[in-house]
């Protein structure tokens, strides 16, 4: 079907593949950049994984002038204040943030600041509020899963007055995204998996949802095609890098497909389950969609059984009859998510999270209706709709 | 003199401005005497403010949450910041939504709406708008402007729809 109209935007530059870390520099330099500040938390620094950047600068005329190392798990503006204090008394000119979801979050919180010479952050929150480019920013991700390297949102939360503040703009969009195989080569096995299922289910509703396009389309089914060939290859063998390289890519391709088409049901359940239950992102995420898609399976079959290709590969796609594929490309994921249930103890269930109730389920399927992603999923979803979903999902 | 400048043919900008009348009264109508609005919009924090705007000229409605748990028209421009924007990012798509061409989600998922403010109230107040298109618009049209037409009984559909219409008149004879 042709979309009547769509928009697609990516400016991000992709660094990608064995000693791209080394690029920085030289990245650094084309923007006329030379003492950066990085961001990062106690897990990366921990690991040894910001080393490997530390490392790249060595023979380049440059070095970083300070780091950061002490970005929470929930960041919030009192961080993003004391950082953007840290980059201004050094006299930064450029910002490279090393981790995971909260760490960028944080990195672009105080690239606003810093480039717009601002110290309340929440006066900059908002659509399209920011009018100029901010400072140099790379992002170098450590998880391959969340895809907020190739994204224009951030949100922080301000802790004195409670609220999340929501920041969406172009220009919150990295220069550059750095994947290097190194820097998720340590991950663990139940992180590299539920991060996967992230990415996995970011690149399945972008081809799903009511915004998808045909480029977002391109980059979402070679994101399946990646997940589904290299999830398993890496964690029989966690130091693959060419698999870890490839998983990379996929969160990053999923990310790009995400961020121009949207996300929907599974997102919507998910993101209510992690707020009520406080469970992680990933986790919910493989819990909730085969049961999404089996939800939007009668209004969007075709669709789903387009993904059968990109999950299982041209011989079981042209072995299995036109009006079978969705069916069998949810039993493709149901069977994905068992393996990595035996493998890693990944929930496949509410259940067996051993974290929810059923009297949640209500609450649950309220705050699903009021997240924004629903508004994107093909087939419209009434409170019946996502308590029925839900109760699969037990 | 600068020839350049094309208007908008004016019977576009006429109809979006009166279909943006006619959502805020029938809005504020049905948040009076439908029980599943009311029931949404005792959701909205009390002094709520919102707005649907094409920018960067208008037409606008605005709209509040009053303090007896109503939603009332505000009028075409707002007393203060509002709390939550849907813009129109030009007349031609207001023109397409209101002339059900292309329903509220079709337009946020072609990029034709900016969404600013807190996403859970906006949420509700599109439940608010699907609900009322669904008991005052004739089913064929209700469909091209709705996600999916709900499951109403036909006394429902004209029972609910008749209620709004009667709370429309009442509140502009009686204000």
């Amino acid at each position: 079907m042709t979309k009547s109209y769509y928009e697609f935007f990516c400016p991000v530059k992709i660094v990608a593949g064995s000693a791209a870390l080394e690029h920085i520099p030289y990245e650094l330099s084309n923007l006329s950049a030379s003492r950066p500040l990085i961001i990062t938390d106690k897990g990366v620094r921990g690991a040894g994984l910001l080393d490997h950047v530390l490392n790249a600068f060595a023979e380049s005329d440059m070095e970083v002038v300070e780091i950061f190392d002490d970005v929470p798990p929930d960041s919030s503006t009192k961080i993003v204040s004391r950082i953007a204090e840290l980059y201004r008394s050094n006299k930064c000119d450029s910002i490279i943030a090393v981790g995971g979801g909260s760490v960028i979050d944080t990195s672009k919180g105080v690239n606003i600041l810093v480039s717009e010479n601002g110290t309340d952050l929440a006066q900059f929150s908002g659509v399209g509020v920011l009018k100029k480019p901010l400072k140099p920013f790379f992002v170098i991700p450590t998880t391959a899963g969340t895809g907020s390297e190739v994204t224009q949102v951030a949100v922080v939360s301000d802790t004195d007055k409670q609220v999340k503040l929501p920041f969406t703009s172009y220009f919150l969009l990295p220069n550059a995204a750095i994947l290097d195989p190194r820097m998720t080569l340590t991950l663990p096995p139940h992180i590299t998996a539920m991060t996967a299922m992230d990415a996995m289910t970011h690149a399945i509703e972008a081809f799903t949802g009511m915004a998808k396009n045909p480029i977002s389309d391109a980059y979402a089914t070679l994101a399946i095609r990646k997940i589904s060939e290299n999830l398993i290859r890496v964690l029989d063998k966690p130091d693959d890098v060419d698999a870890r390289l490839e998983l990379a890519q996929a969160s990053t391709m999923a990310g790009i497909a995400f961020s121009n088409s949207m996300v929907g049901l599974v997102h919507s359940l998910g993101h209510s389950l992690g707020a009520l239950c406080h469970l992680p992102h990933g986790l919910c995420m493989n819990l909730f969609l085969p049961f999404v898609l089996e939800y939007n399976l009668d209004g969007r079959g075709d669709v789903i059984g387009e993904l059968l290709l990109y999950l299982a590969g041209a011989e079981v796609y042209a072995r299995t009859p036109t009006h079978q594929r969705g069916a069998k490309a949810i039993e493709v994921i149901r069977q994905m998510r068992d393996e990595l249930n035996r493998r890693c103890k990944l929930p496949r269930t509410l259940s067996e999270t051993g974290k929810v109730t059923q009297d949640q389920l209500s609450k649950l399927a309220d705050m699903a209706l009021d997240d924004g992603s629903i508004i994107f999923n093909p087939v419209d979803v009434e409170r019946e709709d996502a308590l029925a979903v839900l109760n699969n999902a037990w | 003199m600068n020839n350049n400048k094309v208007k908008v043919n004016p019977w576009k900008r006429r109809y979006v401005v009166l279909m943006m009348e006619v959502i805020g009264r029938s809005m504020e109508a049905a948040s009076q005497v439908d029980r599943v609005i009311r029931g949404e919009v005792a959701n909205l924090p009390d002094r709520l403010m919102f707005e649907m705007r094409v920018i960067p000229n208008g037409p606008a409605l605005v709209m509040v949450k009053t303090d007896a748990g109503n939603l009332r028209y505000v009028g075409t421009s707002a007393p203060r910041k509002v709390d939550v924007a849907m813009k129109f990012k030009h007349l031609q798509h207001a023109f397409l939504v209101f002339s059900f061409q292309e329903s509220t989600a079709r337009s946020f998922a072609n990029d034709r709406i900016l969404l600013d403010g807190e996403i859970a109230y906006a949420m509700k107040i599109v439940r608010c708008l699907n609900r009322m298109e669904s008991l005052i618009l004739p089913k064929f049209i209700a469909q091209r402007a709705l996600k999916r037409y709900p499951d109403l009984s036909l006394p429902e559909k004209l029972l609910g729809g008749g209620r709004i219409y009667s709370q429309v008149a009442k509140n502009l004879i009686w204000g």
